[in-house]
């Protein structure tokens, strides 16, 4: 580990986060002008974790406050792992992990609301997962290399070889970003049927970590994403974006599916599609 | 002087279990059992600091040990057709038979084969199994003790059957050593059928139906193993005149040569480990007393398949037969896993956990490269210890909760904390990083690149049992936080417990050591190893900020349960409709109509079996 790789982990770990806030602050903006409203500023969610976390709260359960930690930690580490250019494969790893902390913290609540979005949670993860992980293997095999700086470094964008991946990864971004029709788990406006899901029993500074992991988390997920087109720093950004607007777009024109419509139809329509994908590269 | 460490590994064991049949005193049986351990650990640890090495050994090699062997390859069969005559069991009869015809053709028609130059060899992989029967089997056996002791008074038992069950559980380590080190196949067979024969015996040892029923089960599955076994051996006695393991699986004497042998001998670690369609055997060893499960699906009877197929990887390196077996190990990673979702039976879980976990490493054997079989053992030494750990866990909680059923141990950590928390931190020891399972899984992925419907068949597999595990700790952790007026457990059950947990957490540790020490020449913290150690610094920081936290927050006054702002006039309850007073009660969803048993292992089972098939058949062709 020389001096650049670690000034790289580093700015991973302040940058990350503070990307991920932007997108929401994005987010926010786009979804209202898409209503024909003003929405509030572009730093809006700043403030509002600054809001929570100078609330004190009792917690609903006394592992919460731990899980919330170490979801926030897997979530860092994650985006360091993705900066420090180290094997990306590990750090989809790491990311689960933290996936894993919020569905545990959710367990341990005390109100129903909760521990039906635990469950939804643990559906999602079993949907998404699997359609990340081979499409992560596509680009390193198209690639041919699993670190990040390998897959960044391939010659020409990837996007060409790994077309049929892009509903797939449509599909993880919708579920990483808790955007309708996948937000099944947390569902993204409070009056809803289970209320905010796993994210019901959370509260105060809990949430507001958890809000910050779920920044780094949103990093990592479009930073993968942009893969797909690695020429230059600019055409990520661009790519990511490109994620993004699809996903908000498609998160104001759709509705909620099932828990079972994911598991039976979509995630293995898109599985498919990846696998595909990956199995043509070795027809090359 | 390995001839001393032999001795300890192997005959101390059997000579310990014979003890324990004439001393029946329940003092005499517990300092028997923790000298046995204690022995295993050193005479384990020696062979760490001699291995490797290749000598000759009159205990695993002479002449007389030889004939024992022989005579073995007649006596336990004949004993499995006397079982089978007895219970009418017509699978083990036949099976049984069948193994008796083999083993007369290879009497009457084979030439004496010369002893072998160095009949005892520790590798690798030997050690690896050394070691992993050596703590994880002596762990399970001193966690027996106690266990056993409730278990007879929960069956209110007159005369006690433990100088039985010791004898025969001590004997199984030995054999177990026996099998790791012998480097003369015959004498490893003759060990492969004393397993059996072990663990038949353990899975009957209760006298119940069911017991009776399950281990008829086993024996005709395993009497099958043997057939496969055997015939394997017969053909590479006729084909190459070869009884040297090491000579065997040299690549250089099979280029060219029917792959046929290989292909039986695979054929037997898949029965033996357990995988689809022969997965019944496992889940049937259930009905065991928990030591013997334990130690059937952590440190032994499954782990002599992934030893043997592990063994023959050399071979099977870029072969079709390799590449099916792959694709069979990687098909029942992926079912197996999909089973254990849709469990609430806690034993069942990690039963099927285990069948998928030993496909992967099958897997990893099947690939064949020396970095795919480092994959492997990493995985062999690492289940060992988290799924031990696992099970002494589940079998503790259900003495103190009296089910196994997931849902009866929800909150668990209410009423067993220190078992429930070692097997919520096991649970995530399988599935999260930086610990050990989880880089031995990435490992094997990363070795697959070349093979995308392994990649895919371990991605699924993977989701599945992250799903699965998450929900597992996160059921016995629900409710509150430990009380301390749980009541306290004997040492002789939380000590096992803690020296897993922590073995199992330390070999996390030390995988990228291990995994080097098994790849000659490369460094241990190359390539995505190399994180392992700043994951570990970052781990222990969270754990760091994580236990701070917990310490505030048990203290403090919790919010009560949000219900959506319905009234409430006792804690879990809310009033609805008409005034009535309704109880809250929650459950896991295990969504059967995707992933329920009977239709699952049905299709699964006929999938695997065609694999398995093609195996023969491609090496036939």
């Amino acid at each position: 580990m020389n001096l650049t790789t670690f000034y790289l982990a580093f700015a991973g770990l302040v940058l990350a986060p503070l990307l991920g806030g932007l997108v929401a602050g994005v987010d926010r903006v786009v979804t209202a002008r898409l209503q024909s409203r003003m929405g509030p500023p572009l730093l809006q969610p700043f403030y509002d974790a600054g809001k929570l976390w100078s609330k004190v709260i009792p917690p609903a359960s006394h592992w919460q406050g731990l899980f919330v930690r170490w979801a926030l930690v897997a979530s860092l580490a994650s985006d360091v792992l993705l900066a420090a250019g180290a094997d990306v494969l590990m750090c989809f790893f790491v990311q689960a992990a933290s996936a894993c902390f919020v569905a545990m913290g959710a367990f341990c609540g005390n109100s129903p609301y909760s521990k039906i979005g635990a469950q939804r949670e643990l559906f999602q993860l079993l949907c998404y997962e699997p359609v990340f992980l081979v499409a992560i293997l596509a680009m390193c095999k198209a690639a041919g290399g699993f670190d990040a700086f390998a897959i960044m470094a391939a010659k020409g964008p990837l996007l060409y070889k790994l077309p049929l991946l892009i509903p797939g990864l449509l599909f993880v971004v919708l579920v990483k970003l808790r955007k309708s029709p996948f937000d099944i788990s947390a569902s993204h406006h409070m009056h809803q049927e289970v209320v905010r899901g796993v994210y019901t029993d959370y509260a105060g500074r809990d949430f507001a970590l958890l809000e910050i992991a779920h920044w780094a988390d949103v990093t990592v997920v479009l930073w993968i994403c942009s893969f797909l087109w690695a020429t230059g720093p600019l055409q990520m950004v661009a790519a990511g974006l490109a994620f993004l607007f699809a996903a908000l777009l498609i998160d104001n024109i759709s509705a909620r599916l099932t828990w079972r419509y994911m598991v039976k139809v979509v995630a293995p329509v898109s599985l498919f599609l990846a696998t595909a994908n990956l199995l043509w590269l070795y027809l090359e | 002087m390995s001839e001393a460490y032999i001795g300890l590994l192997v005959l101390w064991p059997l000579a310990a279990g014979l003890t324990c049949l004439v001393l029946t005193s329940p003092g005499a049986r517990s300092a028997l059992v923790l000298s046995t351990g204690i022995a295993l650990a050193v005479g384990g640890l020696a062979m760490a600091v001699n291995a490797p090495f290749a000598a000759p050994s009159a205990l695993l090699g002479s002449e007389t040990a030889l004939h024992i062997a022989e005579g073995a390859a007649f006596v336990l069969p004949a004993y499995f057709l006397i079982r089978g005559l007895l219970a009418k069991h017509w699978l083990v009869i036949v099976f049984a038979l069948g193994q008796l015809a083999l083993a007369a053709y290879g009497a009457a028609a084979m030439p004496h084969a010369a002893l072998v130059q160095n009949a005892a060899v520790c590798d690798g992989l030997s050690l690896a199994l050394v070691l992993v029967v050596c703590f994880a089997g002596s762990f399970i056996a001193i966690f027996a003790l106690p266990y056993m002791r409730r278990h007879e008074e929960h069956l209110r038992l007159r005369v006690s059957k433990q100088p039985g069950f010791f004898m025969i559980l001590l004997a199984f380590l030995g054999f177990m050593n026996g099998l790791a080190l012998s480097n003369d196949i015959r004498v490893f067979a003759a060990f492969y059928e004393a397993t059996t024969l072990c663990s038949f015996l353990l899975i009957g040892h209760d006298k119940t139906e069911i017991a009776t029923k399950n281990a008829l089960r086993a024996l005709w599955m395993n009497c099958l193993g043997g057939m496969f076994l055997h015939g394997g051996i017969l053909l590479i006695q006729q084909g190459h005149g070869l009884v040297d393991i090491h000579e065997i699986v040299d690549p250089a004497v099979w280029a060219g040569a029917s792959m046929l042998p290989m292909a039986l001998l695979a054929l037997a670690g898949c029965v033996k480990a357990a995988q689809m369609p022969f997965q019944s055997w496992l889940l049937g060893a259930m009905v065991a007393p928990t030591p013997v499960s334990a130690l059937l699906h952590s440190s032994t009877m499954v782990k002599v398949g992934v030893f043997l197929c592990l063994r023959l990887g050399p071979v099977l390196m870029g072969s079709t037969t390799g590449r099916v077996l792959a694709l069979a190990g990687a098909f029942t990673f992926f079912a197996a896993s999909a089973l254990a979702l849709g469990q609430s039976n806690a034993k069942k879980i990690l039963a099927y956990s285990t069948i998928a976990n030993l496909g992967l490493i099958i897997a990893c054997a099947g690939l064949g490269t020396p970095v795919a079989l480092a994959a492997g053992v990493v995985l062999l030494v690492i289940h060992a210890a988290t799924k031990a750990l696992l099970f002494l866990c589940v079998g503790d909680m259900e003495q103190v909760v009296g089910s196994r059923d997931l849902e009866d141990l929800r909150g668990a950590v209410q009423k067993a904390p220190t078992t429930a928390l070692a097997a919520a931190a096991g649970a995530l020891g399988m599935i999260l990083p930086p610990l050990g399972m989880l880089m031995g899984k990435w490992a094997a992925i990363e070795a697959s690149l070349n093979n995308p419907a392994l990649l895919v068949l371990m991605a699924l597999g993977s989701a599945l049992a992250v799903v699965c595990w998450v929900r597992f700790s996160g059921t016995l952790l629900a409710g509150r936080s430990a009380s301390p007026s749980a009541a306290p457990s004997s040492i002789l059950t939380s000590g096992p417990i803690l020296g897993l947990l922590f073995g199992a957490i330390g070999l996390g540790m030390a995988a990228p050591w291990i995994n080097a020490l098994l790849l000659p020449g490369t460094s241990a913290l190359a390539g995505g190893w190399g994180l392992i150690p700043s994951l570990f610094v970052t781990a222990m920081l969270g754990w760091i900020i994580g236990m701070k936290v917990l310490a505030r927050q048990s203290s403090v006054r919790l919010a009560t349960p949000y219900i959506g702002g319905l009234p409430s006039r006792e804690p879990g309850t809310f009033v609805g409709a008409l005034g009535k007073n309704w109880t809250l009660s929650e459950g896991n969803e295990y969504a059967e109509e995707l992933f329920g048993e009977p239709r699952l292992t049905r299709v699964a089972g006929v999938l695997a079996g065609a694999l398995l098939l093609a195996l023969v058949g491609g090496a036939i062709i």
